[in-house]
């Protein structure tokens, strides 16, 4: 036990000098969230559209008109000249453009917002349907009453990308911090030094572990602290499981570490291939893009990776989203259990004298 | 001459051959181009989408006329099928078992939207039919919300999913909406307005998700290699001593950089040729960069990123500390630049950023002069903002640049 | 007296200074033409400091330097050509072929032997397409020893060249030294190696401190001592008056740790009263040792310490 505590308190003590370190492990999902933050700000979509329109008054432009002021998902900007009005649609001022001269509806879009015009164009045929309705002083017979189901707490995008974030920079650190750290270690022949102690490759093990999943927790919650601050997000944190579902997913991911170190020699290939896998996961796990939007292949495959799981864990957690309490569960248990399988592989086979 | 030409060969044949750099600079910027341009390319598309959705009927057919939500239910129906074989349908019904109880189902399937294993519950209620009967029956056009047929969709806020599933429910409903009233008589669908669609910037047609891609990715490319191969290799070369042993001879570090540089030119353009390649003949890219301009940017860029390379490796001491310098700058550079999103709505202190990166008129400039691009610069700005960077990291790192461990 | 035409390199006042580091503190030596020149030192003398204004990548703070007949404040590159280099611990492009090294190389000068001579003569053709990062110690020691004489230069550095090297390969390299010179080379060497500097040298400069503090032949420092034997043996606890007392046996009597040394004209005379003292203190002579004065000991001569620390 007192091997261990020096161990861990060396460890920690390492870890907190080596700035470069730790500036990576906090500072990447802040330069994430801040960066994203800002930049879905103005993030239109299905919730709030913004539609520039040019009218040319005359033959029912207001009937236009009142169209557009009852769809009560579209923020509305007038422009005098159409020349104008795509202008801002290139600019990205608005979503959308719509333009009217009497004879036919024109909308505009910004073919490099690819994710997001499918919405759009749906927004649009709304309006077209609505407005030849009105032309011809016919109410519509069916009404659409939409009502929210969804968590308080989400209540924007930008609240559901937060956890997403938070997964991915556990994801990273998890991956990379252990395995990456020993073969860092190996490389620098500080481990053969370590080796031929009385300590056990374990305690190490464990040492490293301890702190990086410290370290790793704190940085989550400073992500939190700042997105609530800055961007006025609001959680609804369920603390214990937060904190039991951090732990289990870094232990995880820490395990799932050490395949890449079994596979891989060199501590600067095993960040390549964390990297690599990080970005893979990063766009196919349902944290910038809706699963349901992707080609079937793509769905098996998010299905697949542990990341999906993570950030459907961080929003449940986080209190933005609802997911059943046996799978929350059901995950946290298999994250824990790759941990408790894994960890010890790497004890016994990543932590061996160099063969020279 | 000769001496320069061998440096700069050199520097070619070490990055393609080290591992770090070819992973860097060759294969991450083709596997950023195919994880995009297959993945996003491929969102939204018809036939590629599917969401889950719960149809609940819980309207009684009125004896005497039509009973409109089996035409709502139908119209559902159809969406539940493929457009095309082994393409996926929109969506997929979930609906109560024959002689099951309604109303236990609506409840399973209400929770099952909150968990997310739903993306929207369509119910019609019990009084369905009568109230489009009602509505069809004498009320003029009114303000929406008045009595008609209530058509519930419940949904979640914030799940994209969920919400684009719910705007796609409002567009069926407003389409049986409109049939049923043209077959009614009321609406004279030959007199309605037609609709176009125009993609902006561009002329007519829309451009290809992998078009607007490729140029940024091959920017990138050169930018990485620029922020961490240049730093990286010639910090390396001095701190172990590679590079005093050129000193040794005649050759002078002038010449030491003219050939630096052209291998790094050189790089670039490899990597320009296999990212093209592979955007052309992988993803259908049809961007050409075949004329002046665009090829004025893409030679632009390189410099720029050379000389921004050179200047970091003149502000640090070793080449750990480069590192570090060039990682924590790759992320702002590259994200608040328009490279990947949109940089709209910022704060001064991230506009600033945005204005003062070189890479955001690189981009701006390359992809409109493609015509996969709006302009937002006047071109003098465009070439005028990197020269001025080029200048400005030339200067410092001609004066600061150590070629010596320093002693 | 020597012809000017017969010395290569000529080296008045030099000196670099860091701060308040005197690193090399106004030396002068001249360097005849086809001989083996070394700088003898331990390690801080400032022998590499010096190696390297005079090969070109440092600035002296004062002095001048005359080689190849012109007088220059710094080597230029005029001199570089005709100047060939081993560096010490200096490293090569891993991920390069032995080859393109070389021709690397040869590309900066404007006359070069071929690359497979070069290689040839430093026993490395086998390995011409292998990757400097396969290469094993000794033979990255080769193929820097090749890329100092691609140009085959007139002038030759070798700093610290079998510093870290196993015995086979030092011999390799003294023969290469010795190739050289009977070829018409230069050779200006540094090293903290006695058996080196003796075995190779035709002229020493022993250098301490920034200083020099000796010069001439290997024979001419040995008799510089004036002594022409040396015994040593081992001894532990002697008192100070047994020290005083072995003085009067030969003369600089010196202990260092257990090992007293003693310098004698009269090797009789001295074993005989080292013998009898012995036998009357009943401190064994453990040890004991006759030898030739070497320049270990003109080293610990002239400054009361070892070469090698």
């Amino acid at each position: 036990m007192k091997a261990f505590l020096a161990l861990v308190r060396a460890e920690a003590v390492l870890l907190l000098r080596d700035r470069i370190a730790l500036l990576l492990i906090f500072l990447f999902p802040l330069v994430f969230i801040l960066i994203f933050g800002f930049l879905m700000g103005g993030r239109g979509g299905p919730q709030s559209a913004r539609i520039g329109v040019a009218l040319a008054s005359g033959t029912d432009s207001g009937a236009l008109e009142a169209v557009l002021e009852g769809a009560a998902s579209l923020r509305v900007t007038h422009y005098a000249l159409s020349s104008a009005l795509e202008e801002a649609v290139a600019k990205r001022d608005v979503d959308f453009g719509l333009v009217w001269a009497g004879e036919k509806l024109v909308f505009l879009y910004d073919p490099s917002r690819v994710q997001e015009n499918f919405a759009f164009q749906q927004l649009a045929q709304g309006i077209a349907t609505d407005f030849n309705l009105r032309r011809q002083s016919v109410s519509p017979l069916l009404a659409a009453e939409k009502i929210d189901l969804g968590k308080k707490a989400a209540a924007n995008s930008f609240s559901l990308l937060v956890p997403g974030i938070l997964a991915f920079a556990v994801l990273s650190a998890g991956l990379f911090a252990v395995s990456g750290h020993l073969t860092a270690m190996k490389e620098r022949k500080i481990l053969d030094r370590l080796l031929v102690t009385p300590m056990r490759p374990v305690h190490l093990l464990a040492a490293i572990v301890v702190v990086r999943l410290a370290v790793v927790y704190v940085s989550t919650l400073i992500t939190l602290f700042v997105s609530m601050t800055v961007f006025r997000v609001s959680f609804d944190v369920d603390w214990p499981r937060y904190t039991l579902f951090v732990a289990a997913s870094t232990l995880g991911m820490m395990g799932f570490g050490t395949l890449i170190a079994l596979v891989v020699r060199r501590s600067s290939s095993a960040g390549y291939l964390a990297n690599i896998l990080g970005m893979v996961m990063m766009f196919l796990s349902g944290i910038y893009f809706p699963i349901e939007m992707m080609p079937s292949v793509l769905r098996a495959v998010s299905r697949a990776l542990p990341l999906t799981y993570m950030a459907e864990g961080m929003r449940y957690t986080t209190g933005v989203a609802e997911i059943s309490g046996l799978r929350f569960w059901v995950v946290t248990a298999v994250f824990f259990g790759m941990a408790a399988v894994l960890l010890p592989v790497l004890a016994r086979y990543v932590m061996v004298p160099e063969r020279r | 001459m000769k001496g320069i030409l061998w440096v700069a060969r050199v520097q070619l044949v070490t990055a393609l051959r080290e591992r770090e750099t070819l992973f860097w600079f060759v294969i991450f910027p083709v596997f950023i181009l195919a994880l995009l341009a297959s993945v996003v390319g491929s969102i939204g598309k018809e036939g590629e989408m599917n969401f889950d959705l719960t149809l609940v009927n819980l309207a009684k057919p009125s004896s005497a006329s039509v009973d409109f939500a089996a035409i709502v239910e139908r119209a559902f129906e159809e969406t539940g099928k493929p457009p095309a074989p082994g393409k996926q349908p929109l969506f997929t019904l979930h609906r109560p078992a024959p002689g099951e109880d309604s109303q236990a189902f609506l409840v399973r399937e209400e929770k099952a939207l909150r968990i997310g294993r739903r993306a929207v519950v369509v119910v019609l209620p019990e009084g369905f039919n009568e109230g489009i009967l009602g509505r069809a029956g004498g009320a003029a056009a009114g303000p929406s919300g008045s009595t008609g047929g209530r058509v519930l969709v419940y949904y979640t806020k914030g799940s994209d999913a969920s919400e684009i599933a719910a705007s796609i429910v409002e567009q069926v409903l407003a389409g049986v909406d409109q049939r049923i009233l043209a077959e009614s008589g009321r609406f004279q669908t030959a007199a309605s307005v037609p609709t176009e669609t125009r993609w902006v910037g561009v002329g007519a047609t829309e451009i290809a998700y992998v078009d607007f891609l490729l140029p940024g990715v091959i920017l990138m490319g050169f930018f990485l290699s620029g922020l961490f191969g240049v730093p990286g290799s010639v910090l390396f070369a001095r701190d172990r001593k590679i590079l005093q042993r050129y000193w040794v001879t005649p050759l002078e570090v002038r010449q030491y950089l003219a050939g630096f540089s052209l291998g790094h030119l050189g790089l670039c353009v490899c990597q320009f040729f296999l990212l093209l390649v592979i955007g052309r003949y992988a993803f259908g890219a049809k961007v050409l960069f075949a004329e002046l301009v665009p090829v004025l940017f893409l030679v632009l860029s390189a410099v720029t990123f050379l000389a921004f390379g050179f200047f970091i490796a003149a502000v640090v001491r070793t080449a750990n500390a480069g590192m570090a310098l060039a990682n924590l700058l790759n992320m702002p550079m590259l994200f608040l630049s328009g490279l990947f999103f949109p940089v709209r709505g910022l704060p001064l202190v991230l506009k600033a950023i945005v204005y003062a990166n070189p890479m955001s008129y690189l981009v701006e400039g390359l992809r409109t002069s493609l015509g996969v691009g709006a302009r937002e610069f006047p071109l003098e700005v465009t070439f005028g903002v990197p020269l001025l960077w080029i200048a400005v990291c030339t200067v410092v790192a001609s004066r600061r640049l150590q070629w010596d461990v320093g002693r | 007296m020597q012809d000017a035409s017969s010395i290569l390199m000529r080296v008045t006042g030099l000196e670099k200074h860091y701060g308040a580091v005197r690193a090399v503190d106004g030396i002068s030596f001249s360097v005849p033409r086809a001989s083996v020149f070394t700088i003898l030192g331990p390690n801080g003398a400032g022998k590499t400091t010096t190696l390297e204004i005079l090969e070109g990548i440092r600035e002296p703070d004062r002095g001048e330097i005359e080689v190849f007949g012109a007088k220059l404040r710094r080597v230029t590159r005029a001199v570089k050509e005709r100047m060939g280099v081993l560096l010490q611990d200096a490293n090569f492009e891993p991920y390069l072929r032995v080859k393109e090294v070389i021709a690397l190389f040869a590309s900066f000068f404007r006359r070069a032997v071929s690359v497979d001579e070069i290689l040839t003569r430093v026993a490395l053709q086998d390995k011409a397409k292998a990757m400097v990062r396969t290469l094993s110690g000794g033979q990255r020691q080769r193929l820097a020893v090749a890329v100092a004489l691609i140009n085959d230069p007139e002038l030759v550095f070798l700093d610290e060249p079998t510093t870290g090297l196993d015995p086979q390969a030092r011999r390799n390299m003294w023969s290469i030294v010795a190739g050289l010179k009977e070829r018409g080379k230069t050779i200006i060497l540094t090293t903290h190696y006695m058996e080196e500097a003796e075995a190779l040298s035709d002229h020493i400069c022993i250098m301490d401190l920034g200083k020099i503090i000796a010069e001439g032949s290997p024979r001419q420092l040995a008799a510089g001592l004036g002594r022409e034997t040396i015994v040593e043996f081992v001894a532990d606890h002697l008192d100070p008056g047994d020290v005083d007392n072995l003085k009067t046996f030969g003369q600089g009597a010196r202990t260092d740790g257990e090992v007293v040394t003693l310098q004698t004209n009269d090797l009789v005379g001295t074993m005989e009263g080292l013998l009898a003292w012995s036998r009357e203190r009943g401190i064994p002579l453990a040890n004991m040792a006759v030898r030739q004065p070497n320049l270990e000991d003109v080293f610990l001569a002239l400054t009361g310490r070892r070469l090698r620390e």
